[in-house]
């Protein structure tokens, strides 16, 4: 569910009491009639309340947190490890990889790099399965369909398709256990800076991870986007086909 | 309201093969065109008004409606074989066009043929409605002429049905998706019609309406595929313009 109309409008009051409509729509960039839809209906995206408190220069965090839905959002604790090293691109582990090999293969040895360019901003190209991958005991997928009666392949639709409600991602996070950022930031809700990640948290949690481990997880990463590429390029040979016979 | 129904039908492939003439003069997939063409003038054929005027100059002995039948037949082969290699489906393109296929439209053709010269078919009469009246023996043939005529367009149906079903829940482009189930739909209608015996006589204007659902969907169906297919070579063109088409997703 999406935020309750009238407790956006409330924390709409609080946040900006002097502001119109129309003065709030024109800083944050949502469209007018967007935000009356959603008011119409009484359901308030949360990617509306963040632009809007990205505008007035507020933690999209907090006001996040004043809803009920995501009251335990006020004192977030800080991602696990694997979900910081989850919200890192394949590009950037394969990277790594490299940066660690030996300088024959163009690597700088075992402890990388000041040369090494930074990691890119999260979220990546396969953020959410990958975010979901690092929290998953096994049976998580289970309890989230089991608490929010979500069918699995629905929730399987979402993650190939690199997209997720906030509500599922905090539902995700709350039968997972851990904290809610690593999941906003996953789907795009809030950056890092905003989920009061420290910055480098990604660098440190990679730099944490052991040669094996780290050329593991690139594997299976490679593995997959090679799966994904394929089925796209049969995708593609098949619509090719299509059009070639009847166009 | 069947004569609208004639005539927008009419419409929509008179204008689909019309627009399909400078890829045809350019030899892109003249087959289609062909389709569009066999499918206008077997609507046109099946007006009352224009079938009466063609018959007259045929010689008021109703061969008119055996052309129909053969121009049916083409275009129901060519559509046919033709969405088969699209959709890449061997069995359907070995059923259609393989020896059993050839087999299946050579024996119909005969048939058809054949009873028509049997039966007694003299005086103009759009449909042959009223010919089975004039004996018994005439409505037997000429009731089996109408069933052998329904049947190859049902047997090519139930050939490429699975194919442009399945089609239709793939990870395909949404046009081309939409091409499938329109195909898919025109294919159901074209099967069904091997059922209009079981179909009340009152109820004659249902396989009218099931008739001319075929077509309107085999051509609006043909037509969207060839639409995106257009729309995506210039926006291939123009990302080729801009140097954009090497640049992975």
């Amino acid at each position: 569910m999406p935020l309750p109309a009238k407790a956006f409008q409330l924390w709409l009051h609080s946040v900006a009491p002097t502001a119109s409509t129309a003065d709030i729509c024109r800083i944050s960039g949502i469209k007018r009639t967007t935000l009356a839809q959603q008011l119409v209906r009484g359901k308030v995206a949360e990617t509306t309340l963040v632009s809007i408190s990205r505008a007035l220069h507020l933690s999209p965090l907090a006001a996040l947190a004043s809803f009920d839905s995501f009251a335990d959002l006020s004192s977030p604790p800080l991602p696990t490890p694997a979900e910081l090293v989850s919200q890192i691109a394949t590009m950037d582990l394969l990277r790594a990889v490299i940066s660690r090999s030996s300088p024959a293969y163009g690597g700088y040895g075992d402890d990388g790099s000041s040369r090494t360019p930074a990691l890119s901003a999260a979220p990546h190209a396969t953020s959410v399965r990958n975010w979901v991958d690092s929290i998953d005991d096994g049976e998580l997928r289970h309890r989230v369909s089991a608490a929010t009666g979500i069918a699995p392949q629905n929730y399987s639709a979402q993650l190939t398709a690199n997209r997720m409600s906030p509500e599922l991602a905090v539902a995700t996070a709350r039968a997972a256990g851990i904290g809610f950022t690593g999941g906003l930031v996953a789907t795009g809700l809030i950056t890092e800076d905003e989920a009061g990640w420290p910055p480098g948290a990604k660098q440190a949690a990679l730099d944490a991870v052991s040669d094996g481990e780290l050329t593991a997880l690139a594997g299976e990463r490679l593995l997959s986007l090679g799966k994904t590429l394929r089925r796209q390029e049969q995708e593609q040979a098949q619509t090719q086909k299509i059009w070639e016979n009847l166009g | 309201m069947i004569a609208m129904l004639q005539w927008t039908t009419f419409a929509v492939c008179a204008l689909a093969a019309v627009a399909r003439i400078p890829s045809a003069v350019r030899g892109e997939n003249r087959s289609i065109f062909g389709i569009f063409v066999l499918a206008t003038v077997a609507i046109l054929l099946s007006i009352d008004a224009v079938y009466t005027v063609i018959d007259s100059w045929l010689g008021s002995e109703n061969y008119t409606n055996l052309l129909l039948r053969f121009l049916i037949y083409g275009a129901v082969l060519l559509s046919g074989y033709r969405i088969a290699k699209a959709f890449d489906s061997g069995t359907s393109i070995r059923r259609i066009a393989g020896p059993v296929g050839i087999g299946v439209l050579s024996l119909i053709c005969i048939a058809t043929v054949a009873l028509f010269l049997l039966a007694d078919t003299a005086g103009t009469v759009t449909g042959l409605t009223t010919l089975p009246a004039r004996s018994p023996e005439n409505a037997a043939l000429i009731e089996s002429y109408a069933a052998v005529g329904r049947l190859y367009p049902s047997y090519v149906a139930v050939c490429i049905l699975p194919a442009t079903y399945r089609a239709i829940g793939q990870r395909l482009p949404k046009a081309i998706r939409t091409g499938a189930a329109l195909l898919t739909v025109a294919f159901a209608s074209m099967a069904v019609a091997t059922l209009f015996p079981l179909i009340p006589s009152d109820l004659g204007y249902v396989e009218s309406i099931i008739n001319y659902t075929a077509v309107l969907c085999l051509t609006s169906g043909l037509a969207f595929v060839w639409v995106s297919s257009l729309m995506a070579s210039r926006a291939l063109r123009r990302h080729r313009a801009l140097g954009l088409a090497a640049l992975p997703r």
